[in-house]
């Protein structure tokens, strides 16, 4: 069954993209990651004009991300002091990377640059998870035991002005820590069609030293407003939002998401965390090979934007 | 009890999918009612008009003052609906010889040629290059005027039933296609970088099923009657097509016939479409909302499916 696609301007088969949203959905489930890093690309792959993907995705990280932040907010496990100085420096972040896509597609070079972003951070944080993972796994098959060691040790952040206390988190530092982590996050957000949960999180919890009980909850809330936001930039700025695309995903997804974390009860943390680094460096691998293959054909088409 | 769970959150998990799915569904019957309304409207006024002939075609019908004949053409829809189904459409396109003095309809005393073009537009053409290693767009060409669509149709290979600079003068086959490089360009290209961007987007176009060119798909069926069909892609960009008829004898146009067909979108598909480019910050607004409503929407029924 096809449909034509408001936005993206072609026709689609229903079933492709419902099944792409609960496979998605599944992974996201299994290992509580939001999803956007695997569905951006996936749907570039499937011929959805990169940026129409990126844009839709956003929307769909709403939905998968605000049910998670609800939940995390019941057992109040959300730091709003912090989340809110992260979501300000991720908004100015967003409409950076919202004017940069609108930039980078009229020179044409909009594909190349996502592909650069995706190779680099999936690279570098696949291969960073894989590390720790087979190391935990060692440790843990030779009897010793892993302890998380968390120095609370003062660094040169400490030094820095317009501190602020967040109570939630037993932190007193500066602002301006948080709001850069928060604007590079929202740029990257933009730019990539992902929430940045996979740099917010180990952000917070190795930069800021934020306690791992709220930085899952502090880490929602500030993605469910800052894809909210880069959402409504994405529409209004390029035109580049195909809802029925997004409630296609948003089914798939969120059926999806419900059989993951059944089957993520099922696996040991270390395993979860190395399948997770094997798929990370798998999606970057493709994009690299996208980068330094020779192309089919050296010319492409495209209307003219703006 | 860890099966009860389970199949309750399974429970869950359909009533999101109905919930959504009834979303989609009411979209759909809005839809479907708004193509029923579409239905239930008089049919819109013909379009079709025979057009003054040209110059060209005039002088050589007074060349040949003993012939009388004149075709008509009409194509099988003339206002083709782009609904949340659109696939791809095929056209019909038919028409007469008025006075034919055909023998027969394998006689090949007459050729006809039909043109199909789309709206055109404003084109650009990238090319990749190397640059340390990795592959990236470092040229462009903007262009003017290219047709959106372009199907050439004829009861013979088209140089064959005419001249070159006939064919030059009304934009028939691809190296006769008008565009032109946009005025103004950054950069300044040369004549055989122009070149190959022409062809690239010919080429590609072509690949896309947009540009098509059947030698031979345009047969007459009687004495008078001939018919041919022209495929538009999913891919076809919504407008106005314009359809030329050219009725040639011994490469000498007899006489000529213009019909215009629309293609637009309708139903859900058009109200979705105004509201994107019409008012975006409202839609990306509209989009959130359906977005957290889906999300906490999910959230309540799992949490009631798990208790």
């Amino acid at each position: 069954m096809h449909f034509y696609l408001p936005v993206a301007e072609m026709s689609a088969n229903i079933f492709i993209f419902l099944a792409m949203g609960g496979a998605v959905g599944f992974l996201s489930g299994l290992f509580g990651v939001g999803g956007g890093f695997l569905m951006t690309p996936l749907l570039i792959f499937s011929g959805i004009p990169p940026a129409v993907a990126v844009g839709t995705e956003s929307a769909q990280i709403v939905a998968s991300s605000v049910s998670g932040a609800f939940a995390q907010w019941r057992r109040r496990n959300i730091d709003f002091i912090m989340g809110t100085v992260l979501l300000a420096g991720g908004i100015v972040g967003s409409v950076f990377g919202v004017q940069l896509v609108g930039t980078l597609r009229r020179l044409g070079v909009f594909d190349f640059f996502v592909a650069i972003c995706y190779v680099t951070f999936l690279g570098v944080i696949g291969t960073l998870m894989l590390i720790e993972s087979v190391n935990t796994m060692r440790k843990a098959r030779g009897g010793v035991v892993a302890s998380a060691r968390r120095s609370g040790q003062h660094n040169w952040m400490h030094g820095l002005p317009l501190k602020l206390r967040f109570h939630r988190s037993k932190l007193y530092i500066s602002a301006i820590p948080p709001f850069v982590i928060g604007l590079f996050v929202g740029l990257l957000a933009a730019l990539m069609g992902v929430g940045g949960g996979f740099i917010m999180v180990p952000a917070m919890i190795y930069l800021l030293r934020v306690p791992t009980s709220v930085v899952v909850g502090t880490s929602l809330f500030q993605i469910v407003f800052l894809t909210a936001a880069t959402t409504v930039l994405h529409a209004s700025q390029n035109q580049t939002v195909d809802v029925v695309l997004a409630m296609l995903l948003m089914v798939g997804g969120v059926i999806g998401a419900q059989f993951g974390s059944m089957a993520g009860e099922r696996l040991k943390a270390e395993q979860l965390r190395f399948l997770l680094a094997a798929l990370v460096l798998m999606v970057g691998l493709r994009f690299a090979w996208q980068l330094i293959a020779p192309p089919s054909d050296l010319y492409s088409i495209s209307a003219a934007v703006g | 009890m860890r099966v009860m769970r389970q199949s309750g959150s399974r429970w869950a998990a359909l009533g999101v999918a109905a919930a959504l799915g009834a979303g989609l569904l009411m979209l759909g019957a809005s839809q479907g009612e708004a193509q029923r309304r579409q239905k239930a409207q008089p049919p819109p006024p013909p379009v079709a008009k025979e057009v003054p002939h040209s110059p060209v075609g005039e002088v050589k019908r007074d060349q040949q003052p003993g012939a009388k004949e004149s075709v008509q053409a009409d194509v099988s829809a003339r206002n083709v609906a782009v609904t949340s189904s659109f696939n791809g459409t095929e056209i019909v396109i038919f028409g007469a010889v008025d006075n034919s003095q055909q023998p027969s309809a394998e006689s090949g005393y007459y050729d006809v040629l039909i043109v199909v073009e789309g709206v055109p537009g404003r084109l650009v053409a990238r090319r990749k290059n190397n640059v340390a290693g990795l592959w990236l767009n470092t040229a462009s060409a903007t262009f003017d005027l290219v047709p959106s669509y372009y199907a050439v149709a004829s009861t013979r290979p088209i140089d064959e039933i005419t001249t070159e600079e006939f064919r030059a003068t009304h934009g028939i086959g691809f190296q006769h296609l008008r565009f032109a490089p946009a005025f103004g360009q950054q950069q300044a290209l040369s004549t055989e970088d122009l070149q190959a961007f022409r062809e690239a987007i010919v080429r590609l176009k072509q690949k896309q099923g947009l540009y098509v060119q059947d030698h031979f798909s345009v047969a007459f069926i009687g004495r008078s009657l001939f018919r041919s069909t022209i495929e538009l892609p999913a891919n076809v960009t919504v407008g106005p097509f314009e359809t030329r008829v050219y009725l040639f004898r011994d490469e000498k146009l007899l006489s000529q016939y213009t019909i215009r067909l629309n293609l637009e979108r309708e139903g859900m598909e058009r109200h979705l479409h105004a509201f994107a480019f019409g008012y975006p910050a409202l839609y990306g607004l509209m989009t959130v909302a359906i977005a957290v409503a889906a999300g906490l929407i999910a959230s309540t029924v799992f949490r009631k499916g798990a208790h």
